[in-house]
């Protein structure tokens, strides 16, 4: 049976939960998490991941730039990434899209969405 | 014919033979027509033995024409059977999918109300508590602009403590003398207006009291939702709900664990505590003892 592996990335430990939750909704899922982007890079160098959420606004380093560190990575170039904004920051979302992201949530967010995206980026 | 009927025979007048020779010749053309007559009946007959076999085939080709319509027929009902039987399997799959995903809806609410009492509980830094509170309006409600006010000891001023996005006025300590945050401030009450629906310039959609016991303690005033949220949830309520009591217990816990030196520090006094609150609930219990035990 496929397992898959997803680094969270997100400072919020409120919203960090809720994404956990939905992805534990997902069978075979194991979830590790980040409060920060250099937080994430340093989890990225030591797992390989098949899914990478990450939010936009992080202190110290945000997900603009983690987007555009793992797609300047050999190894995690053509991991899924999927970005947390809201409504209102069009542009940061677009400029993360144009980064590389793979696909976007936004704020609120809900679980069924959060697994519809997943299972679309793994084709599960 | 013995010898004397050929004698008469031969012996007969000229007429009487003319007769009979007018007999015979009749006779040969009768049998003549006769047979004639036999010969079309038999033709006529024939012809209709064919249109009788021709029929007959005509016949047995519907017959077998009409087994097959029959045939039609029920492999038709059996289809329409088939077909009402995978309409029912359509609708109780639509109903189970409708099902479901109100369960997901719920699920998702009751993830968020966790995640959100959760939090709330999970610190009792002052300034944790806060930004989780206000996570919560951003990220659970969907909050654009909003602000937490604290209420002074003499419930007369509210005193903003944290505050986010746009807001129709400078951040300021107001007064609670009229208005929908005095109301609330003074009832206990939450004001949760239709998002959509006009409103006076610079009235919140939402006044929300965090009280403990009938004291309200602080209030946040919503002034602005997320573009996309265009009214309220079900779950929002019960996030008001959660936040207005949670809230304020975290707030109050968070300030006096401010003045202790760590978490067991923060409970040297439990046992004095404990002893004075059952002291107090025997008091109450034995109105006439006079205050003895």
């Amino acid at each position: 049976m496929t397992s898959y592996a997803c680094l969270v990335v997100e400072d919020s430990p409120m919203m960090r939960q809720l994404i956990v939750f939905a992805l534990s909704r997902i069978k075979n899922m194991t979830v590790t998490e980040a409060d920060d982007g250099i937080v994430g890079l340093k989890k990225l160098a030591q797992t390989n991941f098949d899914l990478i959420i990450t939010d936009i606004n992080m202190p110290i380093m945000d997900g603009l730039k983690l987007v555009r560190k793992i797609r300047s990575d050999e190894r995690h170039k053509d991991v899924p990434v999927i970005v947390i904004t809201t409504e209102g920051s069009r542009e940061d979302r677009e400029r993360a899209m144009a980064l590389g992201a793979s696909a976007y949530i936004t704020k609120p967010i809900q679980a069924p969405q959060v697994i519809e995206t997943v299972k679309e980026l793994l084709k599960i | 014919m013995s010898a004397k009927s050929k004698a008469a025979v031969q012996e007969a007048p000229g007429d009487v033979r003319h007769q009979r020779e007018e007999f015979v010749r009749s006779f040969l053309h009768k049998s003549a027509e006769l047979t004639e007559e036999l010969i079309r009946d038999n033709q006529t007959m024939e012809e209709q033995l064919v249109q009788l076999r021709e029929e007959n085939e005509a016949l047995r080709a519907q017959l077998a024409s009409n087994d097959v319509v029959r045939e039609l027929r029920t492999i038709i009902e059996r289809l329409e059977r088939e077909q009402q039987e995978l309409l029912q399997c359509s609708n109780e799959l639509a109903l189970y999918q409708r099902r479901q995903a109100d369960t997901e809806r719920e699920l998702n609410d009751l993830a968020s109300l966790y995640v959100a009492s959760f939090q709330l509980s999970s610190t009792l830094s002052i300034g944790r508590v806060v930004k989780h509170m206000g996570e919560l309006m951003e990220q659970l409600v969907g909050a654009q602009s909003f602000v937490l006010y604290l209420i002074t000891a003499d419930g007369k001023r509210g005193i903003p403590v944290s505050a986010q996005g746009r807001l129709p006025a400078a951040l300021a300590p107001i007064a609670l003398e009229d208005g929908p945050l005095a109301d609330a401030s003074l009832t206990g009450v939450a004001r949760i207006h239709d998002p959509a629906a006009p409103r006076a310039p610079g009235e919140p959609i939402a006044v929300l009291p965090l009280q403990f016991g009938s004291q309200v303690v602080a209030m946040f005033a919503v002034y602005e939702l997320l573009p996309h949220k265009c009214a309220w949830a079900k779950v929002d309520r019960e996030l008001f709900k959660l936040l207005s009591v949670h809230g304020a217990t975290a707030l109050i816990a968070a300030n006096l664990y401010a003045k202790e030196a760590g978490p067991r520090a923060a409970l040297h006094d439990v046992l004095i505590h404990l002893e004075a609150e059952r002291h107090k609930q025997l008091l109450a219990a034995e109105p006439d003892s006079g205050g003895e035990l």
